[in-house]
């Protein structure tokens, strides 16, 4: 019982390290709470649900054609909703407001079209698992950290080492020097908001392959990636992994003893306890 | 005729809810999102005491709407610190968890099975069993509340919610206790947003957590955001025409599974026009 709670919360924190990334990265470029982050999550689920079983793709390819949709839809969408109140410099509370929005639009976009019954990526019987020291984890559990693993590696070396991830790294610092620097930031927030989207969408897909997809799953992504992201420090990006994980760890040994429907109450408790504990609610922000 | 009685006591329950919020978005400027919660607590309490205790309806409003008050100042005294974006993430917290205890604390709530049988109300020994009758109950409640609120927001409490709004540091400067104010205001919102809860477990007869989502706290946000942050006048219209405006689509023919989600994409299209093009709302005072 103990390794595979072990395991499942490793699994439980890969993908939330996915979807605390693109949080944390929208957050400390945007500088406001994305509301919509879930919805991207949700999108990127049901285009990859399109694409490998109502076209027939294979999986890589649908997985890739979904995130890179969703990312472009998330451009769009910032154009639209988000991008005259950045002009007008408005405060970041309409920014979350605008980002709620979005986030209803969608979901029920996506309802109208699909109707709320439940979808499924996965196409033939599931795979037998394999034993690790008395517990059990699946091939589809294996590819879901091998492909985090590598998005977060890719995402590292993409902020380390190559142009565009330095550019985005120095507008989340301080987007007014950037841009004097000549970096064109809105291009640049148009990137972060694709970047952080599609890897959502990508966390989508690849829960899908165990879960079921349905509209209002983007909620408890959008609460896991919040209470993920601000354990670890908003805008941080080691810290969002380590608060993946560590939440990862919290709420699969918390069922343990608990009813598993009480799964989001846990991470919101935690959330409570680390918003309302921090020593300064600012302190976050100056650091930047 | 049915149906326009129908309209009436939901727009008059959401008049309700709506002008409670405001009182703490649009006059103290705090950023709460889990208005729902309060609600959701008000009908809860209003029916367990109904069906299990037998309480007479004046008295089970007075203690549902305490009860509610409660848990405002349950929220509002440890979110005291926290500003803008942080006090958003702390009420929806606190929206989801009040949802989840209302699904699993089964022993109370009856979890997803819901509490049935709420009597239909009898008050001076007046029996409300018809619609209209209930119609008159539920806009004399509204009437009592847009009252209330008037005095507060007119009063030297008002004034003193409006300069915390606008600068809490010169409000402390002069010597004012904001932090009593803004608990104040949180007790007084929930206060009234538990009597819209106990009205609505009486009318529908039957309450069962998806009444509580999230959703609905969005909801009552984006009726006070489109009539105006800071009018109660704004608050009555929008959560009015909010709550008739998707009746119309009904008569476009719509199938219902349609019609629902489409009314959900109209109040999430509408929040993010409202809040890009016109953030004072159709009447309110508030400026980005």
């Amino acid at each position: 019982m103990f390794v595979q709670l072990v395991i499942n919360s490793i699994i439980a924190g890969a993908i939330y390290t996915l979807l605390a990334l693109g949080f944390t990265i929208i957050y400390g470029t945007l500088n406001f709470f994305n509301m919509a982050h879930g919805v991207a999550y949700m999108v990127g689920a049901y285009l990859s649900y399109v694409f490998r079983i109502q076209l027939g793709l294979n999986l890589p390819l649908a997985f890739s054609l979904s995130a890179v949709a969703t990312a472009f839809a998330m451009i769009g969408i910032d154009r639209i909703a988000y991008f005259h109140l950045r002009v007008k410099r408005a405060p970041s509370w309409a920014l979350v407001v605008s980002s709620i929005g979005v986030a209803i639009f969608i979901e029920s976009f996506v309802s109208a079209v699909f109707g709320s019954d439940t979808r499924s990526l996965r196409t033939e019987q599931a795979a037998p698992g394999y034993g690790l020291f008395g517990a059990i984890i699946t091939p589809v559990q294996i590819s879901m950290l091998v492909v985090s693993g590598v998005l977060m590696l890719f995402l590292t070396l993409f902020l380390k080492t190559t142009l565009l991830g330095k550019a985005l790294r120095a507008t989340s610092n301080d987007p007014d020097m950037s841009s004097v620097l000549g970096i064109n930031t809105e291009s640049i927030y148009r990137s972060t908001f694709a970047l952080g989207s599609g890897l959502a969408a990508i966390a989508g897909s690849l829960v899908a392959l165990e879960t079921d997809v349905f509209p209002t799953m983007g909620h408890s992504a959008l609460l896991k990636s919040i209470v993920a992201s601000i354990m670890g420090g908003i805008g941080n990006i080691p810290g969002a992994v380590f608060g993946s994980f560590f939440l990862g760890f919290v709420e699969n040994f918390g069922i343990w003893k608990l009813n598993s429907s009480w799964k989001d109450a846990i991470a919101l408790i935690l959330l409570m306890f680390f918003i309302l504990l921090r020593p300064s609610p600012s302190g976050m922000e100056s650091q930047k | 005729m049915n149906v326009v009685f129908h309209l009436l006591i939901m727009a008059g329950i959401y008049v309700i809810l709506a002008i409670s919020l405001n009182l703490i978005l649009g006059y103290a400027g705090l950023f709460s999102v889990g208005h729902g919660a309060f609600y959701g607590i008000g009908a809860y309490t209003g029916a367990i005491l109904a069906t299990r205790l037998f309480f007479p309806f004046w008295g089970e409003i007075v203690l549902a709407a305490c009860v509610a008050g409660f848990f405002g100042l349950v929220i509002g005294f440890p979110t005291l610190r926290l500003r803008g974006d942080y006090l958003a993430l702390a009420t929806f917290g606190f929206a989801v968890i009040i949802y989840s205890v209302f699904n699993n604390w089964y022993d109370l709530t009856r979890g997803p099975l819901g509490i049935r049988g709420i009597p239909k109300v009898e008050f001076l020994s007046i029996q409300f069993k018809s619609l209209w009758a209930y119609t008159v109950l539920v806009w004399i409640f509204v009437c009592i509340t847009i009252f209330c609120i008037q005095r507060f927001t007119r009063s030297a409490f008002g004034k003193v919610l409006e300069a915390i709004r606008e600068d809490d540091v010169a409000a402390l400067a002069i010597g004012k206790n904001i932090a009593r104010f803004k608990v104040l205001a949180f007790v007084i919102a929930a206060f009234f947003a538990g009597i819209a809860g106990v009205l609505y477990a009486h009318y529908v007869t039957f309450i069962d957590p998806s009444s509580f989502l999230v959703q609905e706290s969005f909801l009552i946000f984006s009726m006070v955001i489109f009539g105006g942050m800071g009018s109660i006048g704004g608050s009555v219209v929008g959560a009015a025409i909010l709550v008739i405006l998707p009746e119309a689509l009904r008569f476009l023919g719509l199938p219902s599974s349609i019609a629902a989600n489409m009314r959900q994409m109209i109040y999430g299209a509408l929040i993010v026009v409202i809040i890009n093009w016109r953030p004072e709302g159709l009447i309110g005072k508030a400026k980005l």
